[in-house]
């Protein structure tokens, strides 16, 4: 269960004190799929970098499996990134010199699997995204869009994550190509029992989950 | 893959870029390893001549040089004085006299001829202008005419080492013990080891005696100095000497050695400071040490040169690692999204830093095995010519007398010098490239460090 309460985090602009997420609290039981809107420079970029650990609030308390991710340290938030989240972005950011195959392997090498575990898990998730043993051979530059997006989901999914923070996962995709991918990412979760919690600008995607939360001005409100 | 392969991977992300590193990195190392063949061959050879001069200061009595001049012995007392000095750590000394037939029966083995009956035409004369060079027999061509009657005396040395003491007399020779034992130092007896030449003529062995000063002398041992002067010498002990010719505590010659090569100049300045005008003291060291300065500029010039190279390497690599981490800031910041360390990173850019560094070290070897030589040469030739204008001489041989044909003989010696490489330079050539590679990464890994994940959702 992913728990959020009274999160604030603010930045200093000049003599002004931004807040850029003010005092949001929610909560995602297990296996749900989340989603944020709000319109650009709400703050939900910010809001999800502190669910995925990539930074710390000023205040408040966010809760995964139990563990207080606002009260760790430098080299447990490391541990807690390999581990239990997730990252899908909108520009995919798969390492352009590596495979796909070698980029879904990545996160599974920082976790410290053995070689042929990450292998076989690797190609196993590359099947269930759809693309085929050649395509896991090709490096990101010589996949489309949407193939892209599918090996960064598989990567998403590496080390089995609790948690799966997804920032406009079909931002860069055509309607056509950005339902599939959404569609893969929530038959995932499921099959996976994965929570999910994306951030986008397209309400159709937003209505297809199981809860939707608008941002506005940094404060979060729940219209789903 | 892990991490240290894709660094590797990584450093041919960019052919050109990557080309153009490693060549001027290699180009690096090569100078960086021919400076450091330079520097090696050229302190070898530093060493070489050093150790060949030996670390010894001698003393004579000043105006005294052989038989030749005139002044006093050295005494007991000046000896005590240059014993005690420090880095001095042991004395040897000898006293020389000549045994004319009335005072030996001992018949001398080199024969008078033309050149000693002229020699000994002036002696008990008080001087007078040199004669002009004599003819071949004998008869001067100033019209005078040479001592026919004139017999090569034989030369004694009392000595507290008797293997040294052919070093102390004009003929030198290396003394090589051809039969029987040497006696000790300290000794008092009256016992003999002769040379070879004298042996033959006066049918000595072994065991044999002589008459010298009225006493009888036993030969303990003979020995041969590879020349005709030093083989017709008597070696016996210095006391021996010193009370039969009654020249009690009289020393002729002292040698001090010295614990160092570079401590023989101060000792030397200390025993002429001991012994004031009583004394005449030299060092072949200070003729070296003049031989030796084109070569020690050479290290100077190759230890700041190779020093250049490697910062030269060194900020190649960096400003390229720095050049690359700006460039996958982002990179960087997914990486550690999806659960890296600084460690993980780190490692990665420096695998990719190493790479480049071995690559362009194997250019470099390759580079250094063929001009490690030449430039080691160019430099010799270079700095030997360059102190040859700057002295105003011919050559290394400008100075005067004794010395200069010293310097002489040490300069062509030194620019003698041949630079090799070995395992050991291949090797070097590996640390030094890993040494650029840690010292280009460590900047880079600095800004690794700093580079934030969720850097990465604000490039969204």
């Amino acid at each position: 269960m992913l728990q959020v309460e009274n999160v604030k985090r603010s930045f200093k602009s000049g003599d002004i004190t931004v807040s850029a997420v003010n005092d949001v609290s929610f909560t995602v039981p297990d296996g749900q799929f989340a989603s944020i809107i709000g319109k650009s420079g709400s703050g939900k970029s910010t809001l999800l970098s502190l669910l995925g650990a990539l930074d710390k609030p000023t205040s408040g308390s966010i809760t995964i499996d139990g563990k207080d991710i606002a009260k760790m340290n430098d080299h447990a938030l490391i541990g807690y990134r390999c581990q239990k989240i997730g990252f899908v972005f909108q520009s995919y950011n798969l390492v352009p010199n590596l495979t796909a195959l070698e980029n879904v392997m990545l996160p599974m090498e920082f976790a410290k699997v053995g070689k042929k575990e990450r292998t076989d898990r690797a190609v196993k998730l590359l099947e269930q995204v759809g693309l085929t043993e050649d395509q896991m051979t090709r490096k990101p530059g010589k996949l489309s869009g949407g193939q892209q997006q599918r090996v960064s989901i598989a990567r998403a999914l590496a080390n089995k994550p609790k948690l799966i923070l997804a920032d406009e996962p079909t931002g860069n995709l055509d309607s056509q190509t950005g339902k599939m991918v959404f569609d893969l990412l929530h038959n995932l979760a499921k099959s996976e029992d994965t929570t999910i919690v994306t951030v986008t600008h397209d309400l159709s995607i937003a209505d297809k989950t199981d809860r939707t939360f608008q941002l506005q001005d940094g404060k979060l409100t729940e219209v789903k | 893959m892990n991490v240290l392969s894709r660094g590797v991977r990584n450093a041919f992300r960019n052919k050109i870029r990557t080309f153009s590193i490693v060549v001027i990195v290699g180009l690096s190392v090569g100078m960086a390893l021919a400076m450091l063949v330079a520097r090696q061959a050229v302190t070898d050879k530093i060493t070489s001549v050093k150790s060949s001069v030996g670390n010894t200061v001698s003393i004579s009595p000043a105006g005294v040089r052989g038989f030749d001049g005139g002044g006093n012995a050295l005494t007991a007392a000046d000896i005590a004085k240059v014993s005690s000095l420090s880095h001095v750590t042991s004395v040897t000394q000898s006293l020389s006299d000549r045994l004319t037939t009335s005072d030996t029966d001992l018949e001398s083995a080199v024969e008078a001829g033309a050149l000693g009956q002229r020699f000994n035409r002036g002696s008990g004369t008080t001087g007078g202008d040199m004669p002009t060079p004599p003819a071949g027999d004998g008869t001067a061509t100033d019209g005078t005419t040479a001592t026919q009657s004139f017999t090569p005396p034989v030369t004694v040395i009392g000595a507290t080492d008797p293997e040294t003491a052919l070093s102390t007399s004009q003929g030198g020779g290396t003394f090589t013990l051809t039969s029987g034992e040497v006696f000790a130092g300290d000794s008092s007896e009256n016992v003999a080891v002769i040379g070879k030449g004298l042996a033959e003529k006066n049918s000595l062995t072994v065991g044999s005696t002589f008459q010298a000063y009225g006493q009888t002398i036993k030969v303990v041992a003979i020995y041969d100095a590879g020349n005709t002067f030093s083989n017709n010498q008597v070696i016996m002990p210095l006391n021996t000497v010193q009370t039969l010719s009654e020249q009690a505590d009289a020393v002729t010659s002292a040698t001090l050695n010295v614990d160092s090569i570079d401590n023989v100049a101060s000792v030397s300045s200390a025993a002429s400071s001991a012994l004031g005008d009583t004394a005449d003291v030299t060092n072949a060291s200070e003729q070296a040490e003049s031989a030796v300065a084109p070569l020690e500029n050479i290290q100077t010039i190759s230890l700041y040169s190779l020093i250049g190279a490697l910062i030269a390497g060194a900020a190649i690599i960096l400003l390229t690692m720095v050049m690359i981490v700006r460039e996958r800031r982002r990179e960087i910041g997914v990486i550690k999204a999806i659960g890296a360390s600084n460690l993980n990173v780190m490692t990665q850019f420096a695998s990719e830093a190493v790479t480049f560094t071995v690559l362009g070290a194997i250019i470099g070897i390759v580079f250094g095995l063929v001009a490690g030589n030449p430039i080691t040469q160019l430099l010799v030739n270079n700095s030997a010519s360059s102190t040859a204008s700057a002295a105003g001489g011919p050559g290394m041989g400008g100075g005067q007398g004794m010395g200069g044909r010293g310097i002489g003989a040490v300069g062509r010696t030194v620019t003698n010098v041949t630079a090799s490489v070995g395992v050991d330079i291949i090797l070097y050539g590996l640390g030094v490239a890993i040494l650029i590679a840690i010292v280009g990464s460590a900047l880079a890994s600095f800004f690794i460090a700093k580079v934030r994940p969720a850097e990465v959702m604000r490039a969204e």
